[in-house]
């Protein structure tokens, strides 16, 4: 009996507590980060896109998206920041954010979350910290690997057609050479 | 007195110039870089992305600046280089396609217009932006048409039937 007055009471608090902060808080970011490829590869472009909605009913003020998960000795960036910064953000609403890398090497690699932090109202100074979803571990790839299972292999199925020219191409010679000796008289006779 | 009064009028009408253009970016100077997602294994999505730095000739720093690519209005994002800026589009790649992207910016002052004449109804072809970026988007690469071995199956299949009619023939 004890235990159920407890569940109930906890499940109670679970359901009301954040309906009574969402009212009182003013700004409230939730942040996703997608890794958006469909294989990662050493030295090919990794599309990584940050999503921020304003669940709150406020503006949200100097909006700072730093995402230092990314080492310069494991990725280069090909387009975009990964420090960024927007003035506010308005209640109900969205911001795509988005950065090119590129993988430098091969090997699984755990993305974990950005770090975003804002101010709830103008007049307060108290920045309020958040963190992004975190997309999780991802194999990325040797570009070698890559190449063998999708690389479109004109070269080697040049190589093979030079390999099996002589079988094919020698047999036919003996015959073109004797049937142009011997079809020669076939249109005198007709 | 009046002639103290003279001078602060005639001291006001130049300034005035100054501060009715204080907020807007005179002869802008743009340096941009952009990247549109070439194929279809770097992203399920199609991103595009424009980076620009802005030079004002006034000096104006860190404004706040707005883009509407066809009918989306977002709001520019600032980095932590100076004047520089970033212009994330991501969507699905039917609703991007390939073609050139007329990037318009504005300024606060532009925004406002736009929203006006967005909220209205009005077209906004009509409304002058700050400046434009020009982005192409080159189209995304989703691999051959054809696979090397279908086509290395097919020249196969002809060699041998060639081979097999000219042998019917000799037979014959």
């Amino acid at each position: 009996m004890k235990f159920w007055v407890a569940a109930s009471l906890i499940l109670a608090s679970v359901y009301i507590l954040p309906s009574y902060e969402e009212e009182e808080s003013g700004a409230r970011l939730l942040v996703s980060k997608n890794i958006l490829n469909q294989y990662l590869v050493e030295g090919k472009d990794l599309t990584v896109e940050y999503k921020i909605f304003n669940v709150g009913s406020r503006v949200a003020f100097d909006v700072v998206l730093n995402d230092n998960t990314f080492p310069e000795s494991s990725f280069s960036v090909v387009s975009g920041n990964l420090k960024v910064t927007w003035e506010r953000i308005a209640p109900n609403s969205n911001v795509t954010h988005a950065v090119i890398l590129r993988p430098l090497k091969p090997g699984y690699y755990n993305f974990t979350a950005a770090e975003i932090s804002y101010v709830v109202s103008e007049d307060s100074n108290e920045r309020t910290i958040g963190y992004t979803s975190y997309p999780g571990e991802g194999g990325i790839v040797p570009q070698k690997d890559f190449d063998r299972r999708f690389s479109p292999h004109v070269l080697d199925w040049l190589v093979f057609a030079f390999m099996t020219l002589p079988s094919l191409g020698i047999p036919f010679l003996l015959w073109y050479s004797s049937k142009s000796k011997y079809d020669q008289p076939k249109p005198k006779k007709n | 007195m009046a002639a103290t009064c003279q001078i602060c009028v005639v001291l006001g009408l130049f300034l005035l110039p100054a501060f009715i253009y204080g907020d807007t970016c005179l002869a802008p100077v743009v340096k941009s870089q952009t990247y549109s997602t070439p194929e279809a294994v770097v992203s399920t999505d199609t991103v595009l992305i424009a980076e620009f730095t802005l030079t004002c000739k006034n000096n104006l720093k860190n404004i706040n600046l707005y883009a509407d690519i066809g009918g989306r209005t977002i709001p520019a994002t600032k980095t932590y280089e100076a004047n520089k800026y970033q212009i994330s589009i991501s969507d699905e790649h039917k609703k991007l396609p390939p073609g050139t992207y007329e990037i318009r910016i504005f300024d606060e002052e532009g925004f406002a217009a736009l929203r006006k004449a967005q909220r209205s109804g009005e077209s906004t072809d009509s409304l002058k932006p700050l400046f434009t970026i020009s982005l192409s988007h080159q189209g995304i690469w989703s691999g051959p048409v054809l696979q090397s071995e279908f086509v290395a199956a097919m020249t196969a299949i002809i060699v041998w039937w060639l081979a097999y009619t000219a042998r019917g023939k000799l037979l014959a």
